[in-house]
């Protein structure tokens, strides 16, 4: 039960954009279409489980005052493998996302989740927090995405919805990311505040 | 004292040595997929900017100093043998450098542009790679358009193929047409024009002033090359 918490946690409660607030810049500029948000889903879920795997099982032999260099180390090694992997096998999404993969090793939500979870839990737990937040960062992306791809550019997934509808291209500029997170945000915030009131 | 400096010095070296030999073995196992990638991207831009010719291989010459490498191929249409030529282009983008390869007839009038690197923001620049569907995500999941009137157009990146018939030799200007698609190809070719991304002026501006330098390098090169041709005949 202890570990079936530390698995949702980051989907709801500990939600790492909306309630934590971390990992806004990947979510504002990542979400313009979903396929990019999902991939980009599925490239932060390798690095998070990954990293959090290993600085736990190393968390007893790295000195405290060291562990800030030695943790960006680990995650910068995931960050590059997944960069290789993409270019290597998924050519197309790789080019996509282009600069967005390597900029995952300044993810907040990575380092956050070293520091914050597991430099003090052991593997498991930390394996789990990490594939939680992970999905949880990937829902908060995929419907920030779904929203911006649908009224900005009248497609999902690429394909286009109403024929002949002229899309309001705000939406997916910078300023309809900023607006919709800040909806989002405020909408999260009403509906546990509400709870909270009960 | 020294063993406050030395030991976190070994650790340090330690994660980084086994950092950097995890990586090593995932770039030996993923080095060449990438390189064939490449070539392979290399090839199949090349036949989609000079479809249907006999493309021979690289040459080189010094233009203003840099080397400048071009493509020759030939074709026969209507009994007659064509020329094409295609080179590769920078132009500096929103994301750093666009790279695109260009095929051009004998005239300077461009057959195809395939553009093989940009790192443009996702969304909107990007979008010069982006390949124009026709039918909805409701025909998609319903299977296929339902009258099926539409062309059956080959599907490809909607903002390159507006390049077909422009004339890369003389000033290429840019209109603002929203998403180009096969109906807006006489009016705007009648301006020597290509429609911009929306949202995306850099992008479409780095890649048509490059096309134009390009062009210009190629006849200066092929000048040159001619040139050295002339003078080793001699």
């Amino acid at each position: 039960m202890r570990y079936w918490k530390e698995l949702v946690k980051g989907i709801w409660s500990r939600n790492p954009q909306l309630v934590i607030g971390l990992g806004f810049c990947p979510t504002l500029a990542v979400s313009t279409s979903l396929s990019n948000a999902l991939w980009m889903t599925l490239a932060v879920i390798f690095v998070l489980v990954g990293s959090n795997l290993i600085i736990s099982s190393v968390r007893k032999i790295v000195p405290g005052h060291l562990r800030i260099p030695i943790f960006i180390t680990i995650i910068a090694s995931f960050v590059t493998v997944v960069d290789l992997l993409l270019e290597a096998y998924q050519p197309e999404v790789y080019r996509s996302l282009g600069i967005f993969i390597p900029l995952i090793v300044v993810n907040c939500i990575i380092l956050g989740r070293a520091e914050e979870f597991a430099q003090k839990n052991g593997v498991f737990p930390s394996v789990l927090d990490g594939i939680g937040m992970g999905i949880g960062f990937g829902l908060t992306l995929a419907v920030l995405a779904a929203i911006r791809e649908v009224l900005g550019a009248n497609r999902l997934f690429g394909y286009p919805l109403v024929q002949g509808m002229e899309p309001a291209a705000v939406m997916i500029m910078a300023p309809g990311a900023f607006f919709t997170l800040a909806f989002m945000l405020w909408a999260m915030n009403a509906i546990n505040a509400r709870k909270k009131g009960k | 004292m020294i063993r406050d400096i030395l030991k976190p010095t070994l650790i340090i070296v330690a994660v980084a040595f086994i950092c950097v030999m995890a990586l090593s073995q995932v770039q030996k196992l993923t080095a060449p997929e990438i390189a064939k990638r490449a070539l392979e991207k290399q090839q199949q831009s090349l036949d989609l900017v000079l479809p249907g010719f006999d493309i021979g291989p690289a040459r080189t010459a010094p233009v203003d100093g840099r080397d400048f490498t071009w493509w020759e191929g030939e074709k026969r249409e209507d009994g007659e043998a064509r020329k094409g030529y295609a080179f590769i282009v920078r132009g500096a983008g929103y994301g750093g450098d666009i790279e695109s390869m260009v095929g051009v007839d004998e005239k300077g009038v461009i057959l195809g542009l395939s553009i093989i690197q940009q790192a443009e923001t996702p969304g909107l620049g990007d979008r010069c790679v982006e390949v124009a569907h026709r039918e909805t995500l409701f025909d998609h999941i319903r299977g296929g358009i339902p009258n099926g009137d539409l062309p059956n157009e080959p599907l490809t990146p909607w903002f390159q193929n507006q390049f077909k018939g422009v004339d890369a030799g003389a000033r290429i200007s840019i209109a603002r047409r929203g998403d180009w698609n096969p109906e807006m190809r006489e009016s705007l070719l009648a301006l020597n024009a290509v429609s911009a991304l929306t949202g995306a002026s850099i992008t479409t501006e780095a890649v048509v002033r490059s096309v134009e330098r390009g062009m210009a390098l190629l006849v200066k090169a092929r000048a040159a090359a001619a040139g050295k041709g002339a003078e080793a005949k001699q």
